[in-house]
């Protein structure tokens, strides 16, 4: 009847997902963020291989050498992530924290057909943050679940990525 | 029926002669149908994407869009030269395609059909090879780059 009611009835609700978005060296990488459980500094994260925190342990996790990566993880700004996808948990060592952003759908790109091997596996997808490409980690590969396979067929990585998006929230 | 006729005679001329683009890659020329190219813009700084898929290891990003970078210059083992550098699109099968090639700005060529050979080399994906200018120019199917066949000229 009123204006009102009108406009609330046309209210369209987009879902979004979150991501915490690092940089490895000259890649960054975006990080679904509802298994980030914590960051610590190089200091709190200490030297030991596994950090323990909440009574959970995480084992840690060189992405850099799993995705062939040269990064300085020395530096000033290097982070561990404490991640964690219910099955498994990871002490993630990153050159940075760039920060947290949210995503629509539309702004998740699947990964070029032309990148026909392992990466498929890793990366669910793509974005672009701060005007950055940023490519959507798959955290079941990164924390082990999956292994590095032979190369999958386009078919195959797509289901792959079909079932990765749907990990990360469905959103690409 | 006229028409269908006329459609037929161009489609017949058509298959007589290819329009290409020449240009080249580390001094090596080498040319592509015309209908497998996007266009020709300056090169800008390409982004290293982790990748294991040969030759395809990095992105180029213009305004909002993203396009994957085939690394023909190491396919052919040599080193693009001059500045500034050029950016070939392709015309992928799987989408559009960024190629870094020389300086030198490329140029167009009709080259009929029947000129062209089976080419030799088998390093690359190529209709063949044609003389342009006394010289052995490979036909790239940029279509088909990276997918590691040659196809042989139907002529």
């Amino acid at each position: 009847m009123s204006l009102r009611a009108c406009h609330n009835s046309t209210k369209i609700h987009v879902e979004t997902a979150s991501f915490l978005v690092v940089r490895l060296g000259d890649s960054y990488v975006a990080l679904p963020a509802d298994g980030v459980r914590g960051i610590l500094t190089q200091d709190e994260a200490g030297h030991e291989q596994a950090v323990t925190a909440a009574g959970t342990i995480y084992q840690p996790v060189d992405l850099a050498e799993r995705l062939s990566v040269v990064a300085d993880l020395s530096g000033l700004e290097s982070r561990t992530v404490l991640y964690s996808t219910g099955h498994s948990h990871g002490a993630i060592r990153v050159a940075q924290v760039v920060g947290l952003t949210d995503v629509e759908p539309k702004d998740c790109l699947p990964l070029p057909l032309q990148f026909q091997r392992d990466e498929r596996n890793w990366f669910g997808g793509m974005m672009l943050y701060q005007d950055q490409l940023v490519l959507i980690l798959n955290p079941s590969w990164a924390l082990g679940e999956l292994a590095d396979v032979v190369p999958a067929s386009v078919g195959q990585s797509e289901r792959m990525v079909a079932a990765t998006s749907k990990a990360v929230g469905g959103s690409c | 029926m006229l028409r269908a006729t006329r459609g037929q005679q161009q489609g017949q001329a058509t298959k007589r002669s290819w329009n290409v683009v020449v240009f080249s890659i580390g001094g090596i020329k080498l040319a592509a149908r015309t209908e497998d190219v996007g266009g020709v813009s300056p090169w800008t700084e390409s982004i290293p994407v982790p990748s294991r898929t040969p030759f395809v290891q990095a992105m180029l990003k213009r305004d909002n869009h993203v396009m994957p970078v085939y690394d023909l210059a190491a396919r052919l083992s040599c080193t693009v030269q001059g500045s500034p550098l050029l950016c070939l699109m392709a015309r992928h099968v799987d989408g559009p395609m960024a190629i870094c090639i020389d300086a030198d700005v490329p140029f167009l060529e009709t080259v009929d059909a029947t000129a062209i050979r089976p080419n030799g080399r088998g390093d690359i994906e190529s209709y063949g090879s044609v003389t342009i200018d006394e010289t052995d120019v490979a036909i790239v199917a940029l279509q088909r780059l990276g997918q590691s066949r040659q196809d042989a000229v139907k002529s």
